[in-house]
């Protein structure tokens, strides 16, 4: 029982983050070959954080700057205990929906703390597109996270996954809140036409424009965790989880893989026009299925 | 411990800080040391005797006569935890004003007297037990707190005008709503108060409830009222700021709970009033005035430039939090409101002592003057940093809490829009605070500050016991919740299960255990920091080896963003700024003006001869009056 429970404290990370490296794998193939290019090997996403980890000279501009990276991935693999992966429900018992919304944000602040102590503008006007960007897709995130918690009258996320029990998926209930949650979680995820943040050609990559080396390598890291917690988030939510892991990554693959689609073909939104559009159309959207839930 | 002593506790309480800032006065002109001594002892002294009272409830003390009435003073647990507020943070604040109020910039004995006399008038506030002690206290709190406004300098008087004008105001509303009381009772003892709005009509109960609240609401700064608070907590000096906005504010918040659940209860205003979403339909415009107060309030936050100012927004937006919580009338949403005050009360508290510290170190509280402090001034960043989670809202610190049971109790109600503010607010706070710590500690190092040193340590003090106290509450609520919890059954409340760690379930809709989310952190933490160690060691570099596109960046450059941080975001929010309640005041005070000026020349000539006729015709009327054997009529 002890030994289950060590290594599932040990696995489940890992688990994350081979699911997150899996898609970053197969966005670094599929997007070339919607562009009709080749695109690197497959295994090219661990050759670069390999090479960024082993890298000799790491510079830092401080103990917060190298302290951010190490804070963001803490941040992340926390939040992987607090959302039910596959079948195991771990830690979710203690922290509900509610406060998994402010433990998923640990991560992201600290990163936000590091950025800011590299004395670069390119990093701060890069966090404050972030913050910008999260306070627009936030609106409807929780508009449609009261409207499930409403829907199932509970905000425990393992009996949210119990009433979802045999394909009675929330996507199927609550239509409208599963395509703002998917519009949310794209935004989230800085794809296309959300990638203010790091947006190359115009802030330098953004918070990371300083970090190089494992500083860099770590972030990297960061990154597959996070395409990990949202889409898993998502999963739960509306996709009715997974009785095993096969099913739930079967599930957070198929979200996956469209997003990407989307990811290739969209432009870049302007800060503020990418607010303005999260406060139109996903919230009047959100707020009209928050209605019929309460009537119903 | 028996009544007697308790009786004369309580009196003791009351009389510490008055006696402590006369004698401190006085001690001062002898030398300062005595001066900032006697401060200490007799600061010290109350949080002392707070303890002494803890746990004891007891109604009615009656003590002396003023002017033929009695001053009446009550005790309960919801009383306890806003003493402890008013005398821990006090005391607090004399230590921190003795490192930075300075001698030679201006004469600090009546500071001290009158920093004193404020703690003294809010625990009368908190202990009296009828309405006519709490509106003498209430009267000395805001003059005396106006006199350490202006203490601030220039700007500070007009902000200081502003506030006392504002709390005159407010003072006139509780006052007729005291007279319209004492018509029908002739007694303003709490318990008299309910029995009187019992059973009168249902208007005049209305009536003297919202006229109550219009006097509290200008003190608790509930938007439409809370204009004169950006002002005079960035004007005032940087320990008095804490008090204000940490301290000074609760009072609103604590009558609001008095007349709420001790005057007008649930029960009555549930028979009184129809309901909206369960709520009593009071209760519930009370609750949307705190809604839009935490929006609204938030969205200026993040468009100052202007550390304090920052800082003072917040603090509308925080207390909309304990207002909406105090009016939600479920035992979770006043419970979380009450804890939001006690943890607002200490991470606003903190935040204010930290921003001072930059303001006495560096003499600006201009963002876009500052950055790059973290390495001058490693400790006051740490303690900013702990208030600043812990108002975001994020765990593991108290702020987290409070806001998740005030998030449960609306949910719990249904009241969705609510509950929507709520969460905007709540991620509105990462933006600005954000904006906070990134402007003074992060970004490029001045070359003006190059030689910055931390505060000294009799001001460090104060924010090491605020932080931690913020870190215990916000991994231990159970603490708190002991006292909390007790005095929400006091009022007649279910009450509510918690551990010391969180809730369990069923409680709320979810349960919390916060000790499993600080563990997991902390393992995460070091796990992820001893793989950091693993790989080649890191080399420091200088701020000016920068990226900047070819770029050379040197000393005289300045290579920083932080002046209108969120500008895009400004863009947006553009619109909600076209309306300004301060430009209907102002624009009610020209009319004023007009009228005054059109009308009241007529009188006031400014002519001798006029107004020596003035005088003639009233000693005639006068004369005549007398003649007449005083009937004129």
């Amino acid at each position: 029982m002890v030994i289950e429970k060590v290594l599932m404290a040990v696995g489940a990370p890992l688990i994350a983050f081979a699911i997150g490296l899996s898609f970053i794998m197969l966005k670094r193939k599929v997007v070339p070959r919607i562009q009709r290019r080749y695109g690197p090997p497959v295994i090219q996403p661990i050759y670069d954080v390999l090479k960024l980890l082993l890298k000799e000279e790491n510079i830092s501009h401080g103990i917060i700057f190298s302290l951010g990276p190490i804070i963001a991935v803490a941040g992340s693999i926390l939040a992987v205990f607090f959302i039910p992966m596959g079948g195991w429900n771990m830690l979710s018992g203690s922290a509900d929906l509610i406060a998994l919304l402010y433990i998923m944000a640990i991560g992201s602040l600290g990163m936000a703390l590091g950025a800011g102590d590299s004395a670069n503008p390119n990093a701060s006007i890069g966090i404050s597109r972030a913050l910008t960007l999260m306070f627009g897709y936030d609106l409807p995130l929780v508009i449609i996270v009261i409207s499930v918690a409403l829907y199932y009258n509970t905000t425990s996320l393992p009996d949210i996954i119990a009433a979802q029990a045999h394909g009675n998926w929330t996507a199927w209930a609550l239509p409208l809140a599963a395509i703002v949650g998917f519009i949310v979680v794209y935004g989230a995820l800085g794809e296309h036409p959300f990638d203010i943040i790091t947006a190359p050609h115009e802030v330098a990559t953004g918070p990371m424009v300083e970090y190089g080396g494992k500083h860099l390598g770590l972030l990297m890291i960061n990154h597959a965790f996070h395409i990990y917690l949202e889409i898993a988030l998502f999963v739960d939510l509306f996709l009715g989880g997974g009785s095993n892991l096969l099913e739930f990554y079967v599930k957070m693959f198929v979200v996956f893989f469209i997003m990407i689609f989307f990811d290739s073909v969209f432009p870049r939104f302007r800060i503020d026009d990418a607010v303005r559009f999260y406060w139109k159309w996903p919230a009047i959207i959100a707020l009209v299925n928050l209605v019929i839930v309460l009537v119903r | 411990m028996n009544n007697i002593s308790v009786d004369t506790l309580i009196k003791v309480i009351v009389l510490t800080p008055f006696v402590g800032g006369l004698l401190a006065f006085i001690g001062g002109k002898i030398h300062r040391w005595i001066r900032f001594l006697i401060a200490i002892v007799f600061s010290f002294a109350s949080v002392f005797e707070t303890f002494m009272l803890y746990n004891v409830s007891i109604g009615n003390i009656h003590w002396g006569s003023l002017f033929g009435s009695e001053l009446v003073f009550q005790t309960n647990p919801i009383t306890w935890l806003f003493l402890f507020i008013v005398t821990g943070m006090s005391a607090l604040i004399v230590l921190f004003s003795i490192g930075d109020m300075e001698e030679d910039k201006m004469k600090l004995d009546s500071y001290y007297m009158h920093l004193l006399f404020v703690e003294g008038a809010m625990a009368g506030i908190v202990l009296a037990g009828d309405l006519i002690t709490f509106f003498i206290f209430w009267e000395i709190m805001s003059w005396t707190s106006y006199f350490l406004v202006i203490y601030g300098g220039k700007k500070s008087l007009d902000a200081g005008y502003k506030y006392i004008i504002m709390s005159v105001i407010g003072a006139y509303a509780m006052f007729i709503a005291m007279a319209l009381l004492y018509g029908k009772a002739h007694s303003l003892v709490y318990a008299d108060v309910a029995n009187v709005l019992a059973t009168s009509s249902p208007s005049f109960t209305i009536w003297v409830v919202v006229l109550l609240a219009i006097g509290l609401f200008v003190k608790a700064a509930v938007m439409p009222l809370h204009t004169w608070l950006p002002d005079a907590h960035s004007e005032a000096p940087s320990p008095v700021s804490p008090l204000l906005s940490g301290v000074l504010i609760k009072m609103g918040a604590y009558g609001l709970f008095i007349v709420l659940y001790a005057f007008l209860t649930v029960n009555l205003a549930g028979k009184i009033m129809p309901k909206v979403f369960s709520t009593p339909v009071l209760l519930y415009i009370i609750q949307w005035l705190a809604g839009l107060s935490i929006v609204l309030a938030t969205f200026l936050a993040i468009m100052q430039e202007d550390a304090k100012r920052l800082l003072a927004y917040s603090s509308i937006s925080q207390i909309g939090y304990v207002v909406l919580g105090i009016a939600t009338a479920t035992s979770l949403g006043v419970a979380g409101g009450l804890f939001h005050a006690l943890n607002h009360a200490i991470f606003k508290g903190l935040l204010f002592l930290a921003v001072g510290s930059v303001i006495y170190r560096t003499g600006t509280r201009n963002l876009s003057e500052l950055g790059g402090l973290v390495k001058k001034m490693p400790f006051t960043f740490v303690a900013l940093l702990v208030g600043i989670i812990a108002l975001a809202g994020v765990p593991p610190m108290s702020g987290f809490v409070s806001k998740w049971m005030i998030y449960e109790a609306l949910l719990q109600k249904k009241e969705v829009f609510l509950l929507i503010m709520a969460f905007v607010g709540s991620t509105g706070a990462f933006l600005y605070v954000y904006r906070l710590v990134h402007s003074i500690f992060l970004g490029q190092l001045p070359q003006k500050y190059e030689n910055v040193k931390d505060v000294p340590i009799i001001m460090q003090i104060p924010m090491w016991v605020l932080a931690i106290l913020t870190m215990v509450f916000g991994v231990m609520p159970g603490i708190a919740m002991d006292v909390i919890v007790k005095g929400i059954e006091f009022f007649g409340f279910k009450p509510i299960a918690y551990t010391l760690y969180g809730f369990p379930a069923g409680t709320a809709m979810g349960s919390l255990k916060v000790i499993n989310i600080v563990s997991v952190l902390m393992i995460a933490f070091i796990a992820s920091w001893i793989f950091f160690l693993l790989f080649s060691k890191t080399r420091k570099v200088s701020q000016y080896d920068n990226y900047a596109a070819g770029q050379v960046v040197t000393p005289e450059l300045k290579y920083n963003y932080s002046f209108g941080f969120y500008m895009s975001f400004g863009r947006v929010i553009k619109p909600i700024f076209k309306w300004s309640i301060e430009r209907v005041y102002n624009y009610w005070v020209d009319a004023c003006k007009i009228f005054g000026d059109y009308y009241m020349r007529r009188v006031y000539t400014g002519n001798l001869g006029t107004y020596n006729s003035y005088i003639l015709i009233v000693v005639t009327i006068a004369a005549a009056a007398i003649l007449l054997g005083g009937k004129l009529w």
